[in-house]
């Protein structure tokens, strides 16, 4: 009879932004474990989490594992049996060595020769002998993103037990039982107040709420069903969406009631995704703060209510920021007017600092702070910040210049290029430091620059997302999103370039530096440029890096490109047919336009016969030695001869397309119409023909097929995966 | 209460729970945790539990007595289990429940916070603990001092005791804490703010930029080089307390913006090496004296 299992692995509180992941986690790699142990479960694993639990839930698991059959081999044949046929000693030992009477031995074929060897069926343990084992198993395969030694240790003969956070507590029922578990405490710490940690049935409700006894108690249950009551009744709410749902449906209540609403576009979702998984019983309190600090910028007061307090601003009328916030309590407070009253003299505290910033920060210009960037180092071997400034402007105005080609508004972007760090040496931003760019744009705007200036500077840090809807947008740049464009574009290639001169690369999971998010912000910026800034643009990487670099450095971009579009979702395959030519000379531009009609041809039978064949032109179109001369070989067969019209209809529409970078879904369409006559040309002609000039004519045939079907992809790459 | 009473009763508290009561280190230190009764004593494998209040001076907060939240010299309690109890988080909430806060009352959240201190060779896990949104403690088990790992594992709970008297006495500047007897913290410290911010940024002091600059260089090398020849005469506390004295002269000459962006990295790794010796140098000893 299948039975339900219960594990709770109570913990000291994890970490918000871990919590999602180790939940699916859990549930995942118990799931494995029970397979492993041959312990079948039919229902899908269920999966909870609070700050202080981790819960897993099966409704049926079956009582004894499955049973096993297993093939031991022994010795080979010829050491097995003696001249008269009887058992050698080797082989009577292996039998004596595997339980099993003499006449169960079986002769077995291997790839290696024969072999003696035995039958064994294994009856299946019952599943509450197996179920400790298993949890052992789940604990040590668990990973974290940041793992901690806390004393602990397992009896499975691999020591100690590192985990996310100490482990407080363990409830382990099957079938309503208890599974023995224990982890043990290293010998150094163990004492009267370090204690091994023995599973039970109980759990433990919120920490400070209660409708019975003493909060924190231990609380007893004796199912799942049971389990989600009692927590219910303690005041824990186990489901995260309920959490969830109950967080959003309270705010959005209490903001109407303040005369407002969540200003959902400065929150975004992070919040609202984080706080369920900080709380286990969420109520929302208000509070609300001087009118005075409405002066201040909104970004300072959003920041610092989002981000330092986790406090919900809210809106009111044309979304104006109103002088209140809201917040989340793990907590049904007895007087909640307490609790808002501290909040606000906590967030008061938090703005006086903030205006006392801004106004130091204000004496003096923007231009000031430059000067003062030369204490601030941006990399040992590249430099201070000011050094960056100056490089930065530079290259911006260079590449407003000539590579944006707008000479007019190059002034612009230097300016923008050369003050863009400034405010890394203001106190606000030392502050509040994700706020840089942001207080620079600002700064600058009150200094009265130009929006082509003081918005290039705000949003500079960005694109960060790779995503086609990720921020700015064209509406948000405004008069500056060319500016925009060159200062972005100058300050991450400075940075990556200049990192990797300097030695820096990313490796394997590390990049300090987030060089990967400054190439990708490159890359997208190019990918979306006509979007982002109305320009229509084909650029290459080679028409906008300067520095000196070498092979790493292209081939990691390359990688970013590629990155960067698989990211929108094209499939991997077209990504390479179209990234196929030198990184240097790419446009990931065209290469967007290329794969957004691609999918449409890649399911025809003339395309695939295209790609299939495509292989074969290339691996032969290399035989011609391209430099020697045109010894004027004809064409004679009537396949040849059709292919070469193929080309020649080809090539100047592909042409045309190229250069103009527009109608890619025609000269793919047109492209694979060519798929029979190149089929024809392989059933038909012997390309190595034994007369030279022949064969010399049929190389060049394809050797201009090839290039002329490179200059839209590589599309070799695309040949479907073979059922 | 008083700042003076919210002490006393930690005090009293921790000791009731099996701590020594401890005195401050009398060298400036940056945290409690510089003391040689957290830095060593969680080193090797001997048990201790220990509470002390650690003034704690970091030139880089001074803000000549008108903030009303940064200090250039600021008070933590400092508590070190070792090894930590499996009831160490309610040990904790007990300890503010004997100060009067009533958890039942209030938001109290463990939020993470992961502390590490690179000159120290030292990081731990954990949090901060938040009461109705503001920061009162931080909570930290120690994974590594001095670049080794330790074992066991010591608990770390430092309180911000400025902080926590604001909450209680519910005022909204530092200076107005009432310490005792009637007197405020602005009272007993605001000419001290005062003066020893001046001193942090070297203004207004009559005394040349290159002045300061020369005499805290100075100071620097020649303490550095006495605290090696004391560790190589085996003097490690002593040894200690210079390396401490070198970080602090440091954090002076930052503070005063005598150190260029490379040279700053120098000093830093110089305590760091320095720092790092010494523990090593202590769990040598330690481990000699256990086996011998």
């Amino acid at each position: 009879m299948d039975r339900e299992l219960l594990l709770e692995i109570g913990v000291e509180e994890i970490p918000a932004s871990w919590l999602p992941g180790l939940t699916t986690q859990l549930g995942q790699v118990l799931e494995a474990k029970l397979k492993e142990a041959r312990l079948d479960t039919d229902d899908p694993i269920e999966t909870f989490s609070t700050p202080r639990r981790l819960t897993v839930r099966s409704a049926h698991i079956a009582e004894r594992q499955t049973d096993l059959e297993e093939l031991v081999t022994g010795p080979p044949v010829s050491a097995a049996f003696a001249a008269d046929g009887s058992l050698t000693p080797a082989a009577a030992g292996f039998a004596k060595k595997q339980g099993v009477p003499e006449d169960r031995i079986e002769r077995i074929k291997t790839p290696k020769g024969e072999y003696i060897g035995v039958r064994k069926h294994q009856r299946g343990r019952a599943a509450v002998d197996v179920l400790p084992e298993v949890l052992s198993g789940v604990l040590r395969a668990m990973t974290f993103p940041k793992q901690m030694r806390w004393d602990a240790a397992l009896n499975d003969g691999k020591g100690e037990l590192p985990f996310g956070r100490p482990i407080r507590w363990i409830l382990y029922l099957y079938g309503g039982r208890v599974v023995p578990f224990t982890i043990a405490r290293s010998p150094l710490a163990q004492n009267s107040r370090v204690q091994e940690i023995n599973a039970g049935a109980n759990t433990y409700g919120h920490r400070f709420l209660t409708t019975t006894g003493r909060p924190g108690r231990a609380v007893k249950v004796k199912n799942f069903e049971d389990y989600r009551k009692r927590l219910a009744e303690h005041f824990v709410t186990l489901d995260r969406n309920e959490r969830h749902d109950r967080i959003a449906r309270e705010l959005d209540a209490e903001a109407r009631r303040r005369g407002g609403r969540i200003a959902r576009s400065l929150v975004g979702q992070g919040m609202l995704d984080e706080v369920p998984d900080l709380v286990e019983y969420p109520v929302v309190v208000s509070g609300s703060f001087a009118h005075e600090f409405l002066q201040l910028p909104e970004e300072v007061l959003t920041t610092t209510m989002i981000h330092h307090q986790h406090f919900f601003p809210i809106t009111g009328d044309q979304g104006k920021l109103q002088p209140v916030f809201l917040a989340v309590l793990n907590m049904q407070p007895e007087q909640p007017e307490v609790i808002a009253r501290n909040m606000e003299r906590v967030l008061t505290a938090r703005l006086r600092d903030a205006r006392f910033f801004f106004d130091a920060d204000r004496e003096k210009p923007l231009t000031h702070y430059v000067d003062r960037l030369a204490t601030v180092l941006f990399h040992k071997k590249l430099g201070t910040y000011q050094e960056k400034a100056t490089r930065v402007q530079e290259l911006a105005r260079w590449i407003c210049a000539d590579v944006l080609k707008r000479p007019d508004l190059a002034d612009h972007a230097a300016e923008a290029g050369r003050l863009c760090k400034a405010d890394l040496a203001t106190d606000m931003v030392r502050e509040l430091t994700e706020l840089q760019g942001t207080i620079g744009g600002i700064y600058a705007r009150e200094d009265g620059r130009p929006e082509e200036v003081w918005k290039a500077i705000y949003f500079h840090y960005l694109p960060v997302g790779v995503e086609a809807h990720a921020p700015p947008a064209q509406e948000q740049l405004g008069k500056a999103a060319i500016t925009w464009a060159a200062v972005s574009l100058a300050d991450k290639i400075d940075t990556v370039t200049g990192m990797f001169a300097a030695g820096e690369r990313p490796t394997g999971s590390r990049d300090p530096y987030g060089l990967r998010r400054a190439a990708q912000g490159i890359v997208r910026i190019l990918v979306d440029l006509p979007e982002l800034t109305g320009l229509d643009l084909r650029l290459s990487l080679g028409q906008l890096v300067r520095a000196d670099v070498d092979e790493a450095f292209w081939s990691f971009m390359a990688d970013r490109v590629r990155f960067v579009l698989e990211q929108r979702g094209y499939d991997p395959r077209n990504v390479r047919a179209v990234t196929h030519s030198a990184i240097t000379e790419l446009s990931a531009l065209t290469a967007k336009r290329k794969l957004e009609v691609l999918p449409e041809f890649t399911e025809s039978p003339e395309f695939r016969q295209l790609a299939i064949l495509f292989k074969r032109v290339k691996n032969i179109a290399k035989n011609l030695d391209a430099t020697a001369k045109d010894v004027g070989g004809r064409l004679t067969e009537p396949a040849e001869k059709a292919l070469a019209a193929e080309v020649d209809r080809l090539q100047p529409m592909i042409e045309a397309t190229v250069s103009s970078g527009t109608g890619y879904r025609q000269a793919f369409g047109e492209a694979a119409k060519a798929g029979p006559a190149v089929a024809k040309f392989f059933d038909d002609v012997m390309v190595m023909a034994d007369d030279p000039k022949l064969r010399d004519a049929r190389l060049r045939l394809l050797r201009r097929l090839e290039r002329l079907i490179l200059q839209l992809a590589d599309v070799s790459e695309i040949v479907p995966e073979e059922k | 209460m008083t700042f003076q009473d919210l002490i006393l009763r930690l005090q009293h508290y921790w000791s009731a729970h099996g701590c020594l009561i401890q005195q401050p280190l009398d060298v400036e230190v940056g945290a409690g945790t510089s003391h040689p009764e957290t830095l060593l004593r969680v080193l090797g494998s001997r048990p201790w539990s220990v509470a002390y209040i650690q003034p704690s001076r970091r030139p880089d907060d001074g803000r000549f007595g008108q903030n009303p939240n940064r200090l250039f010299k600021h008070h933590q309690l400092q508590v070190i289990l070792k090894p930590s109890p499996d009831e160490v988080q309610q040990l904790y909430l007990d300890s503010l429940e004997a100060v009067g806060i009533n958890p039942r009352l209030h938001d109290i959240r463990f939020e993470e916070d992961n502390w590490e201190s690179p000159t120290l060779g030292a990081w731990g896990i954990g949090w901060q603990v938040m009461l109705d949104g503001t920061e009162i403690t931080q909570f930290t088990y120690f994974q590594q001092v001095g670049g080794m790992d330790l074992s066991p594992i010591s608990c770390e709970i430092t309180y911000g005791m400025e902080r926590i008297a604001m909450f209680l006495q519910k005022v909204d500047n530092v200076f107005d804490v009432e310490w005792g007897g009637g007197k405020t913290y602005g009272d007993v410290r605001l000419r001290e703010e005062v003066e020893q911010s001046k001193y942090a940024f070297n203004q207004q002091t009559g005394i040349s930029a290159e002045r300061y600059s020369t005499f805290h260089r100075h100071l620097f090398d020649e303490t550095y080089a006495f605290a090696q020849d004391l560790l190589k005469g085996g003097l490690i506390l002593p040894a200690l307390e210079h390396c401490l004295k070198c970080s602090h002269l440091f954090n002076l000459l930052d503070s005063s913006g005598s150190v260029g962006v490379t040279e700053r990295m120098a000093y830093i790794l110089r305590v760091r090496q320095l720092a790092l010796a010494i523990c090593k140098q202590y769990v040598e000893e330690e481990q000699g004296a256990a086996n011998g």
